[in-house]
Parts: structure tokens; sequence; C-alpha cells
């Protein structure tokens, strides 16, 4: 079982996750469910929910596409208010990223100050 | 668990959705189900990767129940919204429960003083002079006007207000979400 910040941390980057993977290549809930799943372990169940979300929140659009073998397929796509969500939390997210990095490496070892003579 | 378990129960947990979105979320998990077939896994670990259909059904639900309240305010459009979250766990009812009850019962109380100030606001701008009323017609016709567009903008008030109260609890239960954490844990 992961520990509690891995939890959370997920938890609060799962919708920008979703909005780079469509961001990358319109696609359906399966391929975007098995792709978060393998890059950074999230339960395929909750994609379902958290895409209605996002359809509800207007960050992305349904289409259907015909497929051969079958009924046709519902594919997502980023809305408008999709991207500038997607660059507006990108940037929030490297900032943090960023910070966080900083106060995990060891202190640099600052000059000792010189002493006056 | 099967494919037919796993559906059947995430069916009989969205019971009461109006049955154009139960249907699409239906077609959406059966489709998942036919894509990880074609991808060669099996049923059993499919539904197990999905994670619990009951919980799924209550997070579907609230969903749903956000989503008609933004589509249209009506009374039971806020009541299946706040219903929805309550089903998740995401506010603690025991508190939440008293505090609403005398919400709700003041704003219901303002809109029945708002209907009956406006009734008799009527009655005093048609029957006013007739009556013989001190200050002559005039006065009870502008009186009875005066006291309807009070009462209407005290109810129209009381409606924004409610309003933005329902609002305010959906933002307040969607910080709260606490859903998402078995499915990750799975």
């Amino acid at each position: 079982m992961p520990e509690t910040i891995d939890i959370q941390l997920k938890k609060g980057v799962l919708g920008l996750c979703v909005l780079a993977v469509l961001a990358r290549n319109e696609s359906y809930a399966y391929e975007i469910a098995s792709h978060l799943s393998d890059a950074i372990g999230m339960g395929e169940g909750t994609i379902y929910p958290l895409m209605r979300r996002m359809q509800t929140d207007g960050l992305v659009a349904t289409y259907m596409v015909e497929s051969p073998a079958g009924p046709s397929r519902k594919y997502y796509k980023l809305t408008d208010a999709g991207r500038a969500a997607l660059e507006a939390q990108r940037d929030e997210w490297r900032g943090f990223a960023s910070a966080v990095d900083a106060l995990l490496e060891p202190l640099p070892a600052t000059p000792a100050p010189l002493e006056e003579a | 668990m099967t494919r037919i378990e796993f559906l059947d129960r995430l069916c009989k947990g969205l019971k009461g959705l109006p049955p154009a979105t139960l249907k699409e979320i239906m077609a959406d998990y059966e489709a998942h189900f036919k894509d990880a077939a074609e991808a060669g896994r099996a049923e059993s670990e499919v539904a197990e990767a999905l994670g619990d259909p009951d919980r799924l059904a209550r997070e579907l639900r609230a969903e749903a129940g956000v989503k008609s309240w933004d589509e249209a305010k009506t009374p039971s459009n806020a009541s299946s919204a706040i219903i929805g979250i309550l089903g998740l766990g995401a506010i603690d009812i025991l508190i939440l429960l008293p505090l609403a009850g005398g919400v709700i019962g003041t704003l219901i109380g303002i809109f029945a003083a708002a209907i009956g100030a406006f009734i008799g606001g009527g009655v005093l701008f048609a029957a006013g002079p007739f009556m013989g009323l001190p200050g002559g017609i005039a006065a009870a016709l502008l009186g009875g006007f005066g006291v309807m567009a009070l009462a209407a903008t005290i109810g129209a008030i009381t409606l924004a207000l409610t309003i933005w109260l329902v609002n305010g609890l959906v933002w307040y239960a969607r910080l709260h979400y606490r859903v998402l954490k078995p499915a990750l844990e799975a």
C-alpha cells in the first residue's frame, strides 16, 4: 500500500495528467485509463467519474468515431477551456515541483564568511 | 467478480438517475470491458482493476447530481445534488443536518412571508380604493403596490441566496472529495 503522500499527490494531479494525455492525442477512455494506470498507478475505474466531471466543467468534449469492427467509440478532446486549464496547472505544477526539488537538495556548501582581521 | 456481476452492481447503485445518463455510464463501462478483452485481459482482472462498483456508483451519482444542478437550478436538482454529495461521505452528515434544517426552515419561512405580503399588497391595491381608508384612493393604490414590490424583492433576494448556498455546498464538497483515495490504493 502506498504511503499517504503518494495518494494525495496523485489525487491532486490526476486531472492535470488527463489534460496532458489529451493534449498529446485525442483518445478514448480505455486508452487514457490504461495509459495513466501504467504511468502513475491510477485505479482504472476512477477515470470515468473524472471524465464526466471534466465534461461537466467544460474542460473536455466528446465525439463519436465509427469503428470498422463493432460499435462506434467515444473519443475525448480538449476544449479551449481545457487547454487554458492545462497551461495554468502545468506552470503551477512545475513551480511547485522545482521548489520541492530545491528543498530536497542538500544545502550547497557556502563559502565560510571571511573574517575581518 | 465477473463482468456481469460488476455491471449489475454498478447499475443497481445508479438506480434513480435519468435513464439517458444511466445508459451513457453503463455504455462507458461496457466499452471498457470490451476494449480490455481485445487487449487480452481476463474479465476478473479487469473488474478488480476498475475498483468497487458501489463506490464508483456513489461518485457517479454525485457527479450527475451536480451536473443537473448546474444545468437547471430547480429544488429537485438541488436536493439530488446534495443527496449525491452526502452519499460520498464528503460532508459530515451529523454536523450538516441540524444546520441545514435550520437554514432550510428559515428560507422557507421567508418565502412564505414574502408570498403572504405579496398577496396582502395585492388585496390592498385592488380592494383598498373601495374601503374608504384614511388617505384616500391614491394612498391605497400606492401602498398596495409598494408592499407587492417589497415582497417580490425579498423573494428574489432569498432565491439568489438559496442558489448561492447550494453552489457553496457543492464547491465545499468537491474540495473534500475523498473518493479517489480507495481507487488509487487498489
